[in-house]
This record gives C-alpha cells, sequence and structure tokens, in this order.
C-alpha cells in the first residue's frame, strides 16, 4: 500500500513538472496543442494525488502502524473521525492536504477559464505547475509521508488538545484558504508573463480569492473558538505566531478584494494590485514556513524540521522572481486615470489599504522579530501582546470608522456638502450611542469606546444604504439580489463591527482566582460560584474529573457548570476542561476552570473569568460566512455585463 | 507631466508618513521586546527576560499554596538554573518538556512572573523523540 502511495506521489511530482516546464515552452512559443497537454497534466495530478491522499487516509482508518506516520498520529483508541483527521495532525500529512488542495483548485480554475481567457491560462499552468512541483519535490524526497517501519503494536496517538470536533474543520479550513491564495498569485503572474495586464485576470480570479478569504477568515473564527472552549485559558486569540500566520495573508488578502474594485471600475492601482497578490501568496507561504519549520518560538512548538530551508529558499525564489517581472512589465502597469479627490471612494478605499497592509506589515514586524533582533543584536528577542495591542488599536480602529465612511462616499468626486448631509444619521446614532455607553460606565476603557461608538457608525450607516437602496430598487430582495457583490459586502462589514465588539468586550471582562474546598464559594464580576463536590467518570479513552460548580446571581441559582481535567489513557497527557455559562440576556460568558484539582482533599485552585460579549464573534463569524456566500453566488447578469465589457475593450 | 499637482499625492503621502512615524514612535520607544534566553545566557543578567529550556529532575510543589519549583536546561546544552513560580501549571507541563517562562534571576533562582508559563505542545507535527535523546 505504501507503495502505491509513493508511487502516485512521483507520478504527480512527473506531471507538476511537465505543466511547468512544457506549459512554459507551450506559452512562450504559442503551441495550442501543447499548452493544452500541460493544462491536462494538471488535472491528471490531481488525479494521482487523490490516490496518494486515498492511500494514506486508508492507512490511518485502518490503522496500519507499519505507516511511520499513521503511528506517530493516531492509536487504536482513537474514534474514526479523529483518526482521520490525523491527516493533517502532522507534517507529511498536512503538505500532502496542501499539495491536494492546490491540484484541486488549479484543476477546477484552469477548467472554468480555459475558453475565456486561453493566452493567461497558458501562462498561468506553469505556474501553478512550478508552485505544486516544489510541494510534490517535498513530499517525494524530504518528507514522505510512506515511510514505512516494522508496524509497533500501539500508535503515539493524538495530542488530546487536537481531539476536538473543531479540529476536524480548522485545519483544513485554513488549507483552503492558505492554498487558494495560490489561483490569483497565478493567475496575476500568468497574466504579466502573457503581457496582458487587462483586467481579466481579476476578474477571472475575484470569486478564487473570496473562497480563500472566506475560508481563511471562518478558519480562524473556529480556530478562536477552538481556543477558547477547548485550551481552557479563557482567551481567544494569543497573538502566537502561528495565529498570526494566517492573520497576515488575511489582512493582505482584504486589501487585495477592496483595491480590485478600483481596478475594475476606474483602472487604477495596477502594479499595487499585483503586489498586493503576491504579498498574499508569499505570507500564505511564510506561515506555512512557520508553522512547520520552529524558526519562531511558539506555544504551537514545532521541533526543528527538515523543511525549514527548503521553504525559505522558495519563498525567496518567488518573491524575487515576481517583483523581476512586475518590474520588467512596469510599462503595462501604468494607470489609466487618475485619483480626483480625496474625498472620493476610491481615496477611501486607498486610506483603507494603506492601514489593512500596515498592519499586515507590523504583525509581519513582530513575528520576524526574534529572527531579525537575534540578527542584529544577537540574541532574539520577542514581542508580546502589548505591541500587538497597540497597533490593533492605532490602525484597527481607523479602519473600523472607514468602513462605515467608505460606502457612503461617492466615487471620483464628492462635495462635502454631500457627505455631510448622508453623514447626519449615522453620525447621529454613533454620538447617542457613545453618550449612553458613557452614562452605562463604558468610559473605563477608552478604546472600548471608542470601538463601540464607530461600530454604531458603521452598523447606522450600512442600514442607510440598505434602505436607501431598497427605495431605489422598489424591494429589498431585488437590491441585493441584483447587487450582491456590493449588499453581500455590506454584510460582511456588519459581520467584521460584531466580531470588533466582541473583541472590544475583553476590555471590561474580569477574572479571579481562588482555592475552594467543597461548599465553599468566590465572588466574580457579579456572579457567585459556589463548589459543591468532586467526580470522576471514566469513559473509553479518558478519566473525565470534574468538581460540580453553581452560579448564582442575585440570590438565584442561574445554572450548574462542571470544569474538571481529562486524563488520557494512550496518549498520557491530561487536558485541561473549561466550562462555559453564557448568560444570552446580559450578553456574557461566565468561564470556569479548574486550574489544579488535588484529589485527596477535594481542594480545587478555581480561576473564573466574566467575559462580556464574546459571543458576538461567533455570531460575527456565522453573519460573515452569510455575507461572503451571497457575494459569491453566481450572478448571471453580473457576468454577462463583464463579457460584454471586456469584449468592447479588446476588440 | 504638465498637469497640475495633484493634491491627493501630497495627502496620501503624508498619511504613509503618519502610519510609519507611529510605527517608528512606538517601536523605538516602548517595544524594545522581551530577550529570550536559555540558562547559559543568564549570568548577570539583571533584567525581565522569557527563560526557555527543558525542563529536568522532579518539579515540586503546586504554584499555588507553595511555588512550583523545578530546573530548567539549555535544549542543546547542560547549564541548568532552578526556577520558583506561582500560577497556573499548564497541564503538558512535566520533566522533559519545552518550556518557557518570563522572570528574573535573583540570587542565583529564577523568580518567575506569575501565570507566565507555557508549554510548547509536543506532538502537534513533528514528534520530538528522534530528535531530543537524553530523557
Amino acid at each position: 500500500m505504501a507503495d502505491l502511495g509513493r508511487a502516485a506521489l512521483i507520478v504527480t511530482f512527473g506531471l507538476v513538472l511537465w505543466a511547468t516546464f512544457a506549459g512554459a515552452w507551450a506559452a512562450r512559443l504559442g503551441r495550442r496543442r501543447l499548452a493544452d497537454s500541460a493544462a491536462n497534466a494538471l488535472l491528471a495530478a490531481l488525479v494521482s494525488t487523490a490516490v496518494a491522499s486515498l492511500v494514506l487516509l486508508a492507512a490511518l482508518v485502518r490503522h496500519d502502524f507499519s505507516f511511520t506516520y499513521v503511528a506517530d498520529h493516531t492509536s487504536t483508541r482513537l474514534s474514526r473521525a479523529y483518526s482521520v483527521s490525523a491527516f493533517w495532525g502532522g507534517q507529511e500529512g498536512s503538505l500532502l492536504l496542501w499539495l491536494l488542495v492546490l491540484c484541486a483548485y488549479a484543476g477546477a480554475a484552469v477548467l472554468l477559464n480555459r475558453r475565456r481567457a486561453p493566452d493567461v491560462v497558458a501562462w498561468t499552468v506553469p505556474v501553478l505547475g512550478a508552485v505544486a512541483s516544489f510541494f510534490a519535490f517535498l513530499l517525494v524526497a524530504v518528507a514522505s509521508p510512506f515511510a514505512t517501519q516494522t508496524a509497533p503494536a500501539e500508535g503515539a496517538g493524538l495530542n488530546p488538545s487536537l481531539q476536538n470536533p473543531y479540529m476536524l474543520a480548522h485545519p483544513p479550513l485554513l488549507y483552503l484558504g492558505y492554498v487558494g491564495l495560490t489561483v490569483p498569485f497565478a493567475f496575476g503572474m500568468g497574466a504579466l508573463l502573457a503581457g496582458r495586464a487587462d483586467e481579466r485576470w481579476i476578474v477571472a480570479t475575484r470569486r478564487w480569492t473570496l473562497v480563500a478569504w472566506t475560508a481563511l477568515g471562518v478558519g480562524q473564527l473556529l480556530g478562536a473558538h477552538w481556543a477558547y472552549v477547548e485550551v481552557g485559558w479563557g482567551g481567544f486569540y494569543a497573538w502566537d505566531p502561528v495565529e498570526n500566520a494566517a492573520l497576515m495573508p488575511w489582512l493582505a488578502a482584504t486589501a487585495f478584494l477592496h483595491s480590485v474594485m478600483i481596478q475594475e471600475k476606474r483602472g487604477m492601482l495596477k502594479v499595487w494590485n499585483v503586489l498586493l497578490v503576491l504579498l498574499a501568496f508569499g505570507l500564505s507561504l511564510f506561515g506555512t514556513f512557520l508553522t512547520r519549520s520552529g524558526v519562531v518560538n511558539s506555544i504551537h512548538s514545532f521541533t526543528q524540521s527538515s523543511i525549514g530551508p527548503w521553504f525559505l529558499g522558495f519563498i525567496c525564489v518567488v518573491v524575487a522572481g515576481s517583483l523581476a517581472l512586475v518590474f520588467a512589465r512596469l510599462p503595462l502597469l501604468r494607470a489609466k486615470t487618475r485619483l480626483e479627490s480625496l474625498v472620493s471612494r476610491e481615496a477611501t478605499f486607498l486610506y483603507n489599504n494603506l492601514l489593512l497592509v500596515a498592519f499586515c506589515l507590523t504583525v509581519l514586524w513582530g513575528v520576524a522579530f526574534p529572527m531579525l533582533s537575534e540578527a542584529v543584536r544577537g540574541e532574539p528577542r520577542t514581542l508580546a501582546g502589548p505591541y500587538y495591542n497597540f497597533f490593533l488599536r492605532a490602525f484597527g480602529l481607523p479602519l473600523l470608522l472607514l468602513m462605515g465612511i467608505g460606502p457612503l462616499v461617492a466615487w471620483r468626486r464628492a462635495s462635502l456638502g454631500s457627505v455631510g448631509r448622508t453623514f447626519l444619521w449615522p453620525f447621529a446614532v454613533s454620538v447617542a450611542v457613545g453618550v449612553a455607553l458613557i452614562a452605562a460606565g463604558a468610559g473605563s476603557s477608552l478604546p472600548g469606546l471608542l470601538a463601540y461608538t464607530f461600530s454604531a457608525f458603521v452598523l447606522a450607516s450600512i442600514v442607510l444604504e440598505f434602505v436607501r437602496g431598497t427605495r431605489a430598487a422598489g424591494s429589498f430582495l431585488q437590491l441585493v439580489s441584483r447587487n450582491r457583490r456590493r449588499y453581500g459586502g455590506y454584510v460582511v462589514h456588519a459581520a467584521i463591527v460584531l466580531v470588533a465588539i466582541g473583541i472590544a468586550g475583553s476590555a471590561y471582562g474580569s477574572t479571579r482566582e481562588a482555592k475552594l474546598r467543597p461548599g465553599e464559594s468566590m465572588r466574580v464580576g457579579g456572579y457567585t460560584l459556589t463548589y459543591r463536590s468532586l467526580g470522576d467518570t471514566r469513559t473509553a479513552g479518558a478519566i473525565e474529573r470534574r468538581a460540580r460548580v453553581d452560579v448564582y446571581r442575585g440570590g438565584d441559582r442561574v445554572a450548574t457548570v462542571f470544569p474538571g481535567k481529562n486524563a488520557y489513557f494512550a496518549e498520557q497527557q491530561t487536558s485541561n476542561e473549561m466550562a462555559i455559562y453564557t448568560s444570552w440576556p446580559r450578553a456574557e460568558d461566565v468561564d470556569v476552570i479548574a486550574d489544579q484539582i488535588d484529589p485527596a482533599t477535594d481542594v480545587v485552585y478555581f480561576k473564573a473569568l466574566v467575559k462580556p460579549l464574546v459571543n458576538f464573534l461567533w455570531i460575527g463569524g456565522a453573519v460573515f460566512l452569510f455575507g461572503s456566500l451571497i457575494a459569491l453566488w453566481p450572478d448571471a447578469r453580473e457576468q454577462r455585463r463583464l463579457v460584454a465589457r471586456y469584449a468592447l475593450a479588446h476588440s | 507631466m504638465a498637469r497640475k499637482r495633484n493634491p491627493a499625492r501630497l495627502v496620501i503621502a503624508l498619511s504613509v508618513a503618519a502610519v510609519l512615524a507611529i510605527f517608528l514612535l512606538y517601536t523605538s520607544l516602548v517595544a524594545q521586546g522581551t530577550p529570550s534566553l536559555q540558562p547559559s545566557d543568564l549570568p548577570g543578567r539583571t533584567g525581565n527576560v522569557t527563560l526557555g529550556g527543558l525542563v529536568v529532575g522532579r518539579p515540586t510543589g503546586n504554584g499555588h499554596d507553595a511555588p512550583l519549583r523545578f530546573t530548567i536546561r539549555d535544549r542543546k546544552g547542560t547549564a541548568t538554573v532552578r526556577v520558583a513560580y506561582r500560577g497556573s501549571v499548564p497541564d503538558l507541563f512535566r520533566a522533559g518538556r519545552d518550556v518557557s517562562v518570563q522572570g528574573k534571576l535573583q540570587n542565583g533562582v529564577f523568580v518567575a512572573e506569575r501565570n507566565t508559563l507555557v508549554t510548547k505542545c509536543p506532538s502537534k507535527y513533528t514528534p520530538a523523540k528522534k530528535q531530543q535523546p537524553g530523557y
């Protein structure tokens, strides 16, 4: 079986090499049939990679410990679902997933665009092939998932904190996001190589970028939710390098999604867009490198592995090659028009891009800081939470405000008077909300107060846009279905506001720690927690030890929660199981953590946190997905409009 | 170009400069970073640092009633330092684990700040067993 997997990967490697070199040759000389052959090789590579993946999947499900990978990441006690999730629980499997997803994206993108833009696709195929070749090479020569050994009786098992339903969805979603950014990159470079600097590559890849961006966003929120409910320290994001690794390409892709609109509408920012798509793709590679190389200390910890230098080399080649290409094609990338006024939709997009990229680069600086300071000063230094939080406020709050301003400002040139009139209502709403919040005592945190005032402003301006649009279009449904992209975008904006509200809620939380014997109580943020008793339950894989804690508010018992710890047999590890009581009417969570349990005396060291508004994050995630789906939904009218426009532009 | 100077450029250049200025001011005045050291780098250090390395020997105390006391050794080396710590102890903490903790050296003992002990999860990616013999 392992031989089949290895053979399939070698076939994949050969196919993607063919796609790269034959594709480049064909595109250069304009050989139509050879170009088709290269494109078909990409499709065939999808099949052979799928075969390799099925081999690994079968081995994982059958617990075939003669596969080193299977023995290292599963055990016979592991349920089937988690055995499947071990596919991406380790390095080799993750790389295989990268390649599989890449081949799937490449195949689909090439198939769908072959007829529409053959000259661009001819050059896109070798770019996609080159990226796939790198991963296929790693899998064949450096980190094979099909290494074999004499089968041990039992495997090492999967890290308990990965044995969680979120781990079934979170990593694949992140991969869909990371890898998906290859498509706009490959089309952008393909267009430059073909000498076609028009907007077709952007039109062809808009939905692909949106899919990747949505997957990355939802994947991150799932990861945050997993950290919140499972890791059990009561937070959801810790600015860990590995978390930042997913945030950075998402920020770059967010900037890209906005700035392409200016290129589509006004023919500006062409160089900028190519650079952004390079930045997004480069950061997704860098993210994979960070998580795989062990170059930066992270709680996600990876021992030094052999693929780090390969990744670094590949990133350098990609960045240097792409920059050289952009430079060579600069004359093609001249803007058709200029920015006419600083009070215009274009200008607000520019500010948005500036802030998004600035924030993205400050995060990158923070992540790279240990390496840079080691190179310069000879000792690694790390930048922690306060650094990132400062820039989240310095750049994030203006971004939030811009989300409310941008949609209300006209394209090209808006008069200050008309801007003032449209802003009247949102401004009044935000002032009212601000005053109410100060009255309610929210002034204790200035960033929090600003975030909520700005949020009110943005939500009011979104509502205003929907109302104005509905009035003009006659019906709400017609309005949205005729402009899915625009109104889907507004829904996403609303989702970002919800997420911002959830994040800003952290500023108003409270935390208490206490050592309790059964019968004793502690108080936290208006709640009283009474520890009643301790009990054990034995399940197939673990002993689950739980403290029974009654939650009181104003004398009434509102809930009973069971924080505790699980002790896993096979993995010989314990994991903290935080208990959460959600009070919907008060829009806050009470998190109870049994930090340390003394089974001899039943004494438990509790940590309790009250987290206001944290659930807005998860609600925001659902709204985000909904809005993205609206914007993604196929729109025949839009397609016809675009086809007509580009036929006109190139006749 | 013969066209009249575009004021937009100036404003955008100024915004870029403003963003850059915020960044440079903050990083140069406030965010200097905390040094990440191993036990062998510690002697002579007086300021706050992040100490990383492997836990060796048998830890005592629970971090709550009595401080958790343990010894950290260089990841590749023999230098060690004793650590006293209070606060939450991660589930994965035990001898042999790669941990990091913040604090400063006082009279030969590394006194850690509350709730700063972090363990690296050992099995997420490459299993550590092949590269790190010795425990």
